[in-house]
């Protein structure tokens, strides 16, 4: 599964550097241009947020995590799952190393999708630089409101789909 | 994240992605492992650290080859035409271009919420809003290719792409049947072209 993710990736760079170069305009360069920009702001906090995530999971007793969200943890795993993915209040690096951690240390599929689901929609940090500053308090609270119960449906679908 | 495509900008990006938040990384993995170290011992500490290596190894290559996908989408994606493409619908339809045009904008909140602050300021309604940046959150195909096919791998990013699919929408038919008055701070930021 991850050799297949690997060769998508690899695949998906190459034709699209291929296409941008065939257009023979300033796309490759633009292309290239932003991903060693990213890359360079991105590449040195995510090795330290792994090197984090790796120590921070030995941290936590392993047979608790896996006891909450492992599969036998079945609904109450989506629980507690949506409810981790609410006070994790830092950006993707960070998240999906810790989503990745709780996955080797065997959390189910479902209790995944309801912690990366909770974090997305949740992101404190981003809610606190961005959302309030520029829509408002109102807004906050409706979408809010609108986005609750969307890590529990996200959770419960996926137990529905993978069979109980 | 960095949305200006001026040159000379190196010195700049350097200091950023050196900048605060990233001694803030290291300060949490070094007192991460102080503490692997001195609570759990040497083995721990140091089958932690052997894990990290493994993980790196495995996860930096395929991050790298993300970045580079990431890049050409976003140059790809004529994101100035996304807004128009949102006012084409109201109703159910309204939701789902919102979904897509979500799911397809490039760029990280610094670009998103701007956006968002523009669909607001023009006049689009409480759900489309509310859908739209839940498809960004949620199914955002830059986080995606950026994060999850790399750290979770392609079958379970699949997966929850589609369980996630039908949420915005779901997000948007609510923030509609919320009765509380919106008030939005409608200024949009100064440079708002995306």
């Amino acid at each position: 599964m991850r050799e297949l993710g690997g060769l998508f990736i690899y695949a998906a760079a190459i034709a699209l550097a291929l296409y941008t170069l065939s257009r023979r305009d300033a796309t490759f360069r633009a292309g290239v241009r932003r991903a060693l920009e990213q890359s360079l702001t991105l590449l040195p906090r995510m090795i330290f947020a792994l090197v984090a995530a790796g120590f921070i999971v030995r941290l936590i007793p392993t047979e608790i995590i896996v006891s909450y969200l492992g599969s036998e943890a079945g609904f109450k795993g989506i629980l507690i799952g949506s409810l981790t993915g609410l006070i994790v209040p830092s950006g993707p690096a960070v998240a999906f190393a810790i989503a990745a951690a709780f996955a080797l240390e065997g959390a189910s599929v479902p209790a995944l999708v309801a912690f990366l689901t909770g974090w997305s929609v949740f992101a404190a940090h981003r809610v606190i630089i961005f959302e309030i500053p520029l829509l408002g308090a109102h807004f906050l609270r409706l979408r809010m409101l609108s986005v609750m119960p969307l890590p529990i449906i996200a959770g419960t679908m996926a137990l529905l789909v993978t069979g109980f | 994240m960095t949305d200006d495509q001026q040159p000379g900008r190196w010195p700049e990006l350097l200091r950023k992605s050196f900048g605060r938040s990233f001694w803030v990384f290291v300060v949490v993995a070094l007192a991460a492992g102080a503490l692997c170290y001195f609570v759990l011992g040497a083995e721990v500490f140091a089958a932690g650290l052997a894990r990290d290596r493994a993980l790196l190894a495995d996860f930096l290559p395929r991050v790298a080859a993300a970045q580079v996908v990431a890049g050409f989408v976003w140059v790809l994606i004529p994101r100035d035409r996304l807004s128009e493409f949102m006012q084409h619908g109201r109703g159910g339809r309204g939701l789902v271009l919102a979904t897509a045009a979500g799911a397809i904008t490039p760029g990280g909140p610094a670009s998103a919420f701007p956006f968002l602050a523009i669909l607001a300021g023009s006049g689009a309604d409480r759900g489309i809003l509310v859908a739209y940046i839940t498809s960004w959150a949620l199914l955002g195909i830059q986080r995606i290719i950026v994060w999850d096919i790399p750290l979770m791998g392609i079958d379970f990013s699949m997966f929850r792409l589609m369980i996630g699919a039908p949420l915005p929408i779901i997000a948007g038919l609510m923030a509609r049947r919320i009765r509380i008055d919106l008030v939005l701070e409608s200024t949009p930021p100064p440079d708002s072209r995306r």
